[in-house]
């Protein structure tokens, strides 16, 4: 396959059927039409991404620094309007309601945050071809993009996703420090970052304390939030080189694994497929995420490029968190597989980054 | 280049998950394939029935019915609280006290809870159709004990609940565990080991769906072994009807081999209370000052008074002290130093049987005087006294008979005379319980053996009297025996007996009345005997705690004998 965006797509279509497999497998025994109706649900959330994703394909990325205010106004709108009507689910206030769909708009905001702060850093200076950050003070370097990526993650830390939040984070971190902002900078922030932890431990809600600290040790609280965590390391656990085979992984099968379908679908699908099913799960991961790296390294235009590594960053980080999630090795945060896990807001989102990260291979090559 | 690292940065994370994943699923995989294991294995306990108790006749006094439990599969939380909100509809409670009683009764993820105990039968016919939607709920059925009597012979039968923490610790080794149940007090008790089920369980193999897979293993439910009393029920009613409004016990013995017949003891309790777990009922039962719970028959210990004349006269007749001829002139009290022994009346003279007839009390300060009270105790420990009778019930108690030793280590004092005087008409510190002296009766019923009493006739059919049936010979002169055999005739015979409400019966009774004088309040009523006289069939003690003089002992003994020999029972 020659062209980037067809290797692009074919992966990560390759993904989301795994991800179908795997929700059908886990719903399929559980009562009620809305459970039988997931997966189509999720095919339907699938095929609508891959139009979105060609059509994003097709419409230059460089057109998205003039739209870039107004992405960040609608993104900001959107989250301000699930603090007012959102739908209350599990203890979060996170999906807006539309017409019988739920949107999740901390999942077009962590798009809207790569975008925004592409543009910002790639600004060139007036009297040099090179990039203005290398040469910002430290509060057009640090604390500007800092609040203007700060406003969406309190937004979001407020609904409460705390995962979200973090990796918005994580986000203005990877492109701060790939625009070449002066190290110091990096440091400072860094070091803001780790006095103020313990501080902001008291604005947490009692259900994400309680996440962090069964995340040391799940053993503190087996039938509450260390449940999950200690029934997804079974599920993986026991699968075995071959796993247990499709349709028979009694651990979901039998529901002893929440979420299953959702944050927790690597475990579902791992427990069914084995060592073997979750070697290439990662390495589907690891290609999908290269394309994009490599797409990066090879762009000359700045804005491109850190888009590219934005956005590749951003899926890597969300594919790493959530896989260690799975096996206990980070707190069970609302992070989805992206692709894999049922949901429409993550499956649309990422198809749309994936269209934009092969459009600027395609348009880099008019160049 | 900053830009090269994030490449890196990816790898590595990469190289990460591999690492971990191999760790997770080749490295430790063994430990969480059993873990994966145990959540598909399901474990269904099996209940057995307790064994059940039986009359002599073969009549049921407690057996067991059918009763429901509502069983939870411990699930995920969404899952969970849906199920516990559609059990909570239809049994009418708070669903969060289902959601109380599921945490508090998880044990582990593959053993279901107890949400809700001994619903009846239209509900669990109700949760059994919810199965449908909720696969997580399980109606088990089990056997629940059963008092078709109610109150009747609950002394004898005992309550039942569950193991507390100091009888586990003795218990452990024969095989009981934490919440086990376990009887209390009565033949529940005693005989738990015989009548506890053995509760079977079944260990299978669930696939991803939930279906039985196979039988793992299998143990299947071992019902107890069933109890046969030696207690007659139609008896023990007539008994226990006699003895209503009173407070006190009565014990109706087979003097020729120490079967109790009938025995009861007032107040007394519903047992079924302990089966339902009404709290506040069974609180109130543990706080009663009444003592409910007392098993009065053997636990309850009361001053012998003219009882114990019988000991003393057989003490005096088998030491020579006193002969049959020998007479002591009454002249309605004693003088002792500057102290004077009263007697209740005024008797002239008069030999052994009048004495005994009339309760004369002159007479036997001074028997008492002559055999000394070091003879008197050893007597009264030869008729069993001062010790248990060791009945086949727990929590008997053996009563005091005091000598002069005794006072020393216990009282600091010597014994007086006076002390002996006291003793000699069963009163001061001598303690008796209703079963010991139904046994001292049947000494003189069969004519010289002491018979150790028994309750439990039979275990799953076979005959256990053998074992107990221990009599020893008292070896008694003949003589004591016939001229203490006629005094208690003529208690009953005589037209100025103590006993003598009982000679209207067509049964001809023995026997002797005692009034005890209680620390406060009306005396302890007494009436010990035997009958018919020629040929005994029956020992009786009837004990009315604060119930007046003897006499009333009397007429309730007359009730019962009335009774009985109107339903032909003699």
């Amino acid at each position: 396959m020659r062209s980037p965006f067809l290797r692009i797509s074919a992966i990560a279509v390759f993904i989301c059927i795994l991800g179908i497999l795997s929700i059908y497998s886990n719903t399929y025994q559980q009562e009620g039409r809305v459970w039988q109706a997931i997966y189509k649900r999720q095919m339907v959330w699938v095929l609508l991404g891959a139009v979105f994703s060609f059509v994003v394909y097709n419409f230059n990325y460089r057109r998205l620094i003039d739209l870039t205010y107004f992405l960040y106004g609608i993104t900001l709108f959107l989250l301000g309007l699930v603090h007012l009507f959102g739908d209350v689910s599990m203890g979060a206030q996170r999906w807006l309601k539309v017409g019988g769909f739920n949107f999740q708009p901390s999942e077009l905001a962590k798009l809207t945050v790569v975008i925004l702060l592409a543009k910002y850093f790639s600004n060139k200076s007036a009297d040099d071809v090179s990039l203005r950050a290398e040469r910002l003070d430290i509060f057009r370097g640090l604390v500007l993009p800092f609040i203007f990526a700060g406003i969406p993650m309190g937004l979001i830390i407020q609904q409460p996703d705390l995962g979200s939040g973090m990796l918005i984070l994580f986000i203005f971190f990877v492109m701060l420090y790939l625009s070449n902002v002066k190290l110091r900078y990096i440091i400072i922030f860094l070091s803001a970052i780790l006095v103020a932890m313990p501080l902001l431990w008291n604005f947490l809600r009692d259900y994400q304390k309680d996440r962090l600290l069964v995340f040391l040790n799940p053993n503190i609280d087996p039938l509450g939030a260390g449940y999950t965590i200690i029934q997804s390391k079974i599920s993986i656990g026991s699968s075995g080189f071959w796993g247990k085979g499709w349709l028979s992984g009694p651990q979901n099968q039998l529901h002893f694994l929440p979420e299953s379908h959702t944050d927790f679908i690597a475990a579902t699908f791992i427990e069914e497929h084995g060592l073997l099913g979750a070697i290439l799960l990662v390495l589907l991961y690891y290609l999908l995420i290269r394309q994009g790296i490599k797409i990066a390294a090879r762009t000359s235009d700045d804005f491109g490029k850190l888009l590219a590594y934005g956005i590749s960053m951003m899926l890597c980080a969300q594919v790493f968190i959530n896989m260690a999630m799975n096996m206990g090795l980070a707190p069970v945060v609302g992070i989805p597989l992206p692709l894999m896990s049922y949901g429409g807001s993550s499956v649309l989102i990422t198809f749309i980054a994936l269209g934009i990260l092969a459009n600027i291979d395609r348009t880099r090559a008019v160049f | 280049m900053r830009t090269k690292t994030a490449g890196f940065v990816v790898i590595f994370a990469f190289l990460l998950l591999i690492l971990s994943f191999f760790k997770l699923i080749l490295i430790e995989g063994k430990k969480y394939k059993e873990l994966s294991a145990k959540n598909s294995i399901r474990l269904l306990s099996q209940p057995g029935g307790r064994g059940r108790i039986l009359d002599r006749t073969g009549n049921v006094i407690v057996d067991n019915t059918m009763s429901y439990d509502v069983m939870v599969l411990p699930q995920d939380k969404s899952r969970l609280d849906k199920t516990l909100g559609a059990i909570a509809q239809i049994l009418n409670v708070d669903s969060r006290e289902l959601r109380l009683k599921f945490k508090s009764g998880f044990l582990s993820q593959n053993m279901p809870v107890a949400v809700s105990r001994n619903i009846d039968i239209k509900k669990a016919i109700l949760l059994e159709e919810l199965k449908f939607d909720f696969p997580g709920i399980l109606i088990q059925p089990h056997p629940l004990r059963h008092y078709p009597y109610g109150r009747l012979a609950s002394h004898v039968i005992g309550y039942l609940g569950e193991i507390d923490r100091w009888r586990l610790t003795k218990l452990e080794d024969y095989g009981y565990k934490t919440k086990d149940i376990m009887g209390y007090g009565g033949v529940e008790e005693k005989y738990d080991y015989y009548l506890r089920q053995e509760d079977g369980g079944l260990s299978v193999e669930v696939d991803s769906r939930g279906n039985l897979k196979r039988v793992l293993g299998l143990r299947p439910a071992q019902s107890g072994k069933d109890i046969q009393l030696t207690l007659d029920l139609r008896i023990q009613k007539i008994v226990e009807n006699a003895l209503a409004g009173w407070k006190g016990a009565i014990v109706l013995m087979d003097p020729r081999s120490g079967e109790i017949i009938a025995m009861a003891s007032l107040p007394n309790f519903n047992p079924s209370v302990f089966v339902l777990r009404y709290n506040s009922l069974v609180r109130g039962l543990f706080n009663n000052p009444g003592g409910p719970l007392l098993n009065r028959a053997i636990g309850g210990s009361y001053p012998a008074g003219s009882l114990f004349k019988v000991i003393v006269a057989s003490a005096a007749l088998e030491t020579g002290k006193i002969g049959v001829n020998t007479t002591f002139y009454c002249p309605g009290n004693m003088r002792l130093g500057n102290a004077v022994f009263a007697c209740w009346g005024m008797h002239d003279s008069q030999n052994l049987i009048g004495a005994m007839a009339y309760s004369c009390n002159v007479f036997f300060y001074r028997t008492g005087l002559l055999t000394g009270p070091q003879g008197l105790h050893e007597y009264a420990a030869r008729f069993g006294l001062s010790k248990p009778a060791s009945v086949d019930l727990p929590y008997e108690v053996g009563g005091l008979v005091p000598h002069p030793l005794w006072k020393k280590i216990h009282r600091f004092r010597n014994w007086f005379d006076g002390d002996t005087l006291n003793l000699s008409i069963g009163q001061g510190d001598v303690l008796v319980t209703p079963l010991q002296m139904a046994r001292v009766m049947a000494v003189f019923a069969n004519r010289g053996k002491l018979v150790t009493p028994y309750i439990v006739k039979s275990i799953d059919n076979k005959d256990i009297s053998g074992y107990h049936a221990r009599i020893a010979d008292l070896a008694l002169k003949r003589s004591t025996i016939e001229y203490i055999r006629q005094g208690l005739r003529a208690v009953v015979n005589d037209e100025a007996g103590t006993g003598n409400v009982l000679s209207q019966l067509t049964v001809p009774v023995a026997g002797k009345t005692g009034t005890a004088q209680a620390a406060k309040g009306q005396p302890h009523a007494w009436f010990a005997g035997f009958f018919p006289y020629k040929d005994p069939k029956f020992a009786i003690c009837v004990l009315l705690e604060h119930g007046g003089p003897g006499k009333e002992a009397c007429i309730v003994a007359k009730e019962i004998i009335e009774n009985m020999v109107r339903e032909g029972l003699l």
